[in-house]
């Protein structure tokens, strides 16, 4: 655990000042009561010699001093400690979160890092103070202690010194068993968390059934398990704490049997009995405390180990002799594959889009567009084949360099909380109020900026918030326009864009494509984009399903023609109360006169 | 489709930031000390955001009134180990002064056997009602965790439904978890550790008095110094801790902006400066907060360290009391108790200090649910009226959420059976606001609903929403079994009418190709169904229930084209012969739409049907021909 802790650090010089500082008081504290030793040799005769323990006390009194001085210490010593550590900690994900493939940035994990980032960095670098420091008291001073009482008396010492290691698997035990129970127990909890959203969103639905008030059967059953289970669990964690107290309460009524007999038989003087007995009581109340850290020690593991999940991702291999100029901006894809984990999603992919022309990827959910995208701007490395981007792989490119020529504008767009222009701006810096505005017009965002209050200037809200999806996504593509970049990756909104946005879109990525220079792929949903691209990528279930210009593909049977069938039929299809056969007629399989109207 | 309501990035983004951040402001700067003072328990105790209100203790006690006797039990329990726990120490003090009173060999060892036997029997008295005290405790915190989670249901679930929308899920799901986590506190040790450090202080404080009274009293002093120090640290810290979460806060969206940024500028190129700075300038604030509220108790908490220890306790005594043997007030077999049970008074102390942060977090969660418990129930006819027929009539319609700004105003319009209504307008034009009145997610400002001639606020909701089937784009599944999920359309369906449904639904092979048919258990992914499949799942519920109203969030554009289609032809079942009201995107599908609402800002700017309103050649025509021209481009 510290050794863990260690390494978290880039520094970890405050760690010793802090462990160091609560050690040393820990083993004067002990040295403190082993004076009462020969304090009470000289003091329990029956006439008490002070002279004898002047000495002792003299000692006892410097000690004393140097203990509450060094005390004093702790408070701001910790304070400015747990502060410090927690702000290099947080530089330290901070920074080394920026070295991650973008690939690494899915949203469950960006949440979880803030929470690294924020909460939880903040809880640890408390708890190396709040948790460490008293488990090294309770280790210490029992030692120290013990320790004496064996200078003095070794029989005595042996029902501690035999506590101490026992005790200390009993924790370890202890430990565990919270880890374990805790672990259960959040399932537990997640589970009637689940089902308490559920309750929670499904109100219409349960309240016009009748079961509002109870949830339902499963809600009710949901809890009384969580009840048993919890209950089970809080039983479950007793064990080891009861058994960890039982070691210790054994060794106090060993030593006090001990002590009895050995004082009784005459083999201890009464004052050494007397104060060995003190001393062992020294001994199990600071080590019988640890008990109560023992389930802080697991809780802060836990953390420990959030962190370092965050700090072991690393960075993908840079290339040795890194290429740094993109000579031109066609993509090759040759026999990829590559998984997430163990779900294949790419298989033997082999494609190609020209400079200048317009790809469009089509294909259900989860037939592998989004990767392809991915690869291009090597969001992660292929399995196998590979990528190549203007006749190179990207994995022997200069990062930056293959970066600098490809914009991707993800369908979920992030905008910072600024000014309009400054998001579109902050593609190219040094970009002229012209270049900015002709971005904006070939993204087709002027219009909207006409509208927008305070125009150019208006504050987008923090993420964007001001904006329409549609809109967001206008502004990243005019990022892309101002970067010019050779390479544009879209992942065009699928999701309820109203169809003012959605033809805006459309004109906007057709205007991207007309650059000779550039290549556009875009994970197309609107017919009008899907019309205007050169080629068609068919993609199902990681593998190519059909490949070539629209007009060629719509004459086949395959599976873009039947999706462009579809989308007739959407198209067609009217809300009406009235049941009307002719409408039902409509809504059947469009006839082949449909396709005609699907020509570029 | 548009949320009623605050947008929901910005509620997202708003709940992100609030939740409490950075090193967790701890209720006492005293207790971060090491000398045992360090909490365990109350490190999992969030300090919860905002104006954190904690609740009287009048109030707690009402709110744990169930488990009462339990509770008490518990502490008793406690109160009694601690006990025994210092009467096995006091044992080995009369040891002692027995071995040194020394009168004669046999009396004196049969009284020493005695003690080491009271003292042996003290210790196991300890671990057994220490247990004891634990499984009651548990017991009761079970108990309580249960009985509050059914309380809340019972209340969540007549409350009114928009509560749900704006951020009610998420506060849910923090009452049903995280506040409760947090009360378990205050359920399983609060009491339990204050009666416990009652008992064992009595226990030792008045051995002490009969010992010597004198010596009780300075050995009493520096624990009761400790106590003083620590109330002050805890008085002084509240308007720091203010600083304190706020600086926590802007770590946390500095952080969100930061990660969500970062893949901005990896593509577009830039620099991460500007996010770091800003990062950095919220730690830096953070810093300053932490230090000022430090500073501000480093001289009491420092103070402190040192009265806690048992080592100054140790001086105190042995200083005094060597002084009072010198001076003839103390014989020195008297001194014993306070070296071995007094220096021990800290030790019972520092878990009552320590259960006070734990305590003020438990009363914090337990201000949030008395809050929750507290909410106005959405209130409900005290005779309820049955509707006759099923038209949907809007009058004069006005509503607003914040009671200022009105969503929608003045809104008239009459729905006959049979026909379809579309709501159409730009984004925020509150076409969604307009369709959540009817199943009452609010109540109007002004104005009334009628469903059927009767205002629906004098029906009962169950009658309402069962007269009604609503179609959003976000699918509500329950955690159960295909078929339950089809049959709370109508609880009372049989398993052959669920079929029914699904295949009107054009669900039925989808179904029978799942893992466990019929029987497949959704989950919150959906159990392997397509975000489509979900959709149809929900028109088969709506099928099912056979509700005469069917209000429609046409936003089937989310869905890939196989799906969409799909959807679509079970719409188609659906709305046969109903009394219709759609949310429209794309025009197209409402042209035979009986008519069409036009909204804007809230006001209704024209009416008619698609032929009279492309003809006026309004704003209704304008977009028509854009999406028109769009779809051409």
């Amino acid at each position: 655990m510290i050794r863990r802790l260690w390494r978290l650090w880039p520094s970890p010089g405050l760690l010793v000042r802090l462990w160091l500082l609560t050690a040393v008081l820990a083993v004067l504290q002990g040295l403190l009561l082993g004076l009462l030793v020969p304090v009470l040799r000289a003091l329990l005769r029956p006439e008490p010699d002070f002279g004898a323990a002047t000495g002792w006390l003299v000692l006892g009194s410097a000690g004393l001093l140097a203990y509450c001085l060094l005390s004093a210490l702790v408070a701001p010593v910790g304070f400015a400690a747990s502060m410090e550590l927690a702000v290099q900690l947080r530089r330290r994900l901070m920074g080394h979160v920026t070295t991650l493939p973008l690939g690494w940035f899915t949203a469950d994990r960006k949440s979880h890092f803030v929470r690294t980032v924020t909460n939880i960095t903040g809880e640890l670098a408390q708890l190396t103070f709040v948790i460490i420091a008293p488990a090294i008291t309770g280790l210490l001073v029992p030692i120290t202690v013990v320790s004496v009482i064996a200078v003095v008396d070794w029989r005595l010492a042996i029902p501690l010194l035999v506590c101490l290691p026992a005790g200390l698997l009993v924790l370890r035990q202890t430990r565990r068993t919270v880890a374990e129970v805790s672990a259960a127990m959040e399932v537990g909890g997640n589970a009637v968390a689940g089902r308490a959203l559920e309750f929670g969103r499904a109100q219409p639905v349960l309240r016009a059934a009748g079961l509002a008030a109870t949830g339902g059967v499963r809600l009710r059953e949901a809890l009384d398990l969580h009840r048993l289970r919890y209950r089970r669990g809080l039983r479950r964690m007793l064990v080891p704490e009861l058994a960890f107290s039982a070691v210790v309460a054994t060794a106090y009524v060993a030593t006090v049997l001990l002590g009895t007999g050995f004082l009784l038989d005459g083999t201890l003087p009464a004052a050494d009995a007397v104060a060995l007995l003190v001393l062992a009581v020294r001994f199990v109340e600071p080590f019988g405390g640890l008990g109560g850290h023992a389930s802080g020690l697991g809780a802060m593991e836990y953390l420990v180990t959030c962190v370092e999940d965050v700090l072991r991702t690393r960075a993908l291999p840079a290339a040795p002799h890194p290429v740094r100029a993109v000579p031109h901006a066609g993509i090759e894809f040759t026999a990829v594959s590559f998984s997430y984990g163990a779900t294949r999603a790419l298989a033997d992919v082999s494609l190609r889009c020209e400079p200048g022309t317009t790809t469009a990827l089509v294909g259900a959910s989860g037939s592998g567009k989004t990767t392809v995208t991915r690869l291009v701007a090597r969001f992660f490395d292929v399995d196998s084949g590979s990528v190549a981007v203007g006749g190179v792989d990207v994995r022997d490119y200069d990062h930056t360099a293959l970066t600098a020529q490809i914009a991707i504008v993800f369908q979920d767009v992030y905008l910072f909380d600024t000014t309009i222009e400054e998001n579109i701006r902050l593609a190219r810096p040094d970009a002229s109020q012209a270049e900015v505005l002709a971005a904006a017009r070939a993204a087709q965002l002027d219009e909207v900026i006409d509208r927008l209050p305070a125009g150019w200037r208006t504050q987008v809200g923090e993420g964007g918030a001001q904006l329409s999806g549609g809109e967001r996504q206008r502004v990243s593509i005019a990022r892309a326009f101002l970067k010019n970049a050779r390479i544009v990756l879209i992942d065009e909104a699928a999701s309820a864009l109203d169809p003012e946005n959605e033809a805006a879109v459309s004109r906007a990525i057709a205007t991207l494509g007309d650059d000779p220079a550039r290549t556009v792929v875009v994970i197309a949903h609107s017919p009008a984009t899907l019309r205007a691209a050169d080629q068609i990528i068919t993609l199902d279930g990681g593998r190519v399903a059909e490949c070539g210009p629209p007009a060629e593909l719509l004459r086949t049977e395959g599976i873009f023609a039947r999706l462009s069938r579809q989308h007739e039929h959407t198209r067609s299809w009217r809300i009406s109360a009235r049941t009307d056969p002719a409408r039902h007629q409509a809504a059947g399989d469009a006839g082949p006169s449909v396709e005609t109207s699907v020509s570029p | 489709m548009t949320r009623a309501g605050p947008a929901p990035r910005g509620a997202r983004a708003g709940s992100r930031s609030a939740s409490p951040a950075g090193g967790r402001p701890r209720g006492t700067i005293a207790a971060a000390g090491t000398g045992g003072t360090g909490g365990t328990s109350s490190t999992s105790a969030a300090v919860p955001p905002a104006a954190p209100r904690m609740l009287p203790f009048r109030d707690v006690a009402r709110m744990l009134s169930p488990i009462r006797r339990q509770l008490v039990g518990c502490a008793a329990l406690s109160a009694a180990a601690a006990a025994a726990g210092v009467l096995s120490y006091v044992a080995i003090a009369q040891i002692a002064r027995t071995a040194l009173a020394a009168p004669g060999p046999a009396a004196e060892s049969r009284a020493v056997w005695a003690w080491a036997v009271g003292g042996v029997a003290g210790a196991v008295l300890r671990l057994v009602l220490d247990g004891l005290s634990a499984h009651v405790g548990h017991d009761a915190d079970a108990r309580m965790l249960h009985h509050l989670r059914i309380r809340l249901t019972r209340r969540l679930g007549v409350l009114p439904l928009g509560w749900f929308r704006a951020a009610g899920s998420a506060q849910v799901k923090k009452a049903m978890t995280d506040d409760l986590e947090a009360m378990h506190h205050l359920f399983a040790h609060t009491l339990g550790s204050v009666l416990g450090a009652a008992g064992a202080l009595t226990v030792a404080l008045g051995y002490l008095l009969v010992v010597d009274w004198r010596m009780a009293l300075v050995t009493v002093a520096v624990p009761t110094l400790s106590v003083l120090g620590f109330r002050r640290a805890m008085r002084s810290s509240s308007g720091h801790i203010a600083r304190l979460i706020a600086a926590q806060g802007r770590i946390s969206s500095a952080a969100v902006e930061y990660v969500d940024g970062i893949s901005v500028v990896k593509t577009f190129g830039g620099s991460t400066d500007r996010v770091l700075d800003r990062f950095d300038s919220a730690q830096d604030e953070h810093t300053a907060a932490y230090r000022a509220w430090t500073a501000e108790n480093l001289a009491t908490a420092s103070v402190n360290q040192v009265l806690t220890a048992e080592t100054a306790i140790l001086g105190v005594v042995a200083a005094a009391g060597l002084g009072f043997v010198r001076a003839g007030w103390l014989s020195m077999s008297d001194l014993l108790p306070f070296l071995i049970v007094g220096i021990g008074l800290p030790t019972s102390l520092n878990p009552l200090m320590r259960s006070t942060q734990g305590l003020r977090a438990a009363r914090m969660a337990a201000g949030h649910l008395d809050a929750l418990l507290s909410l106005d129930p959405l209130p409900e006819p005290a005779e309820p009226r049955v509707p006759v027929g099923h038209r949907v009539e809007l009058d004069r319609v006005s509503f607003s959420y914040d009671g200022v700004t009105d969503v929608l105003s003045d809104i008239s319009v009459r729905c006959e059976p049979g026909t379809v209504t579309a709501l159409v307008g730009p984004s925020g034009a509150g076409k969604s606001t307009l369709a959540a009145l009817l199943p009452r997610f609010h109540d109007v400002t002004a104005g009334a609903v009628r469903i059927g001639g009767v205002d629906i606020r004098e029906q009962s909701s169950q009658t309402l929403l069962a007269s009604m089937s609503l179609v959003f784009q976000d699918v509500i599944l329950l955690w159960d079994t295909v078929t339950e999920n089809i049959r709370i359309g109508r609880p009372d369906a049989t398993d052959e009418q669920v079929r029914a449904a699904a295949r009107a639904a054009q669900l039925h092979e989808v179904i029978e190709r799942l893992p466990g048919g019929y029987d497949t258990v959704l989950d919150e992914a959906g159990g392997g169904l397509s975000g489509g499949e979900r959709q149809r799942l929900t028109i088969a519920r709506a099928i099912l229930s056979d509700a005469p109203v069917v209000i429609l969030d046409e936003a089937t554009a989310a869905l890939d084209a196989d799906s969409e289609a799909a959807v679509q032809d079970a719409l188609g079942e659906l709305v046969a012969g109903r009394t219709v009201i759609v949310i429209a995107h794309r025009l197209h599908t409402i042209v035979d739409a009986d008519q069409v609402l036009v909204l804007d800002r809230g006001r209704l700017v024209e009416h008619g049907t698609h032929r009279d309103l492309l003809a006026r050649g309004g704003r209704y025509a304008r977009m028509w021909w854009a999406q028109d021209t769009g779809a051409a481009a």
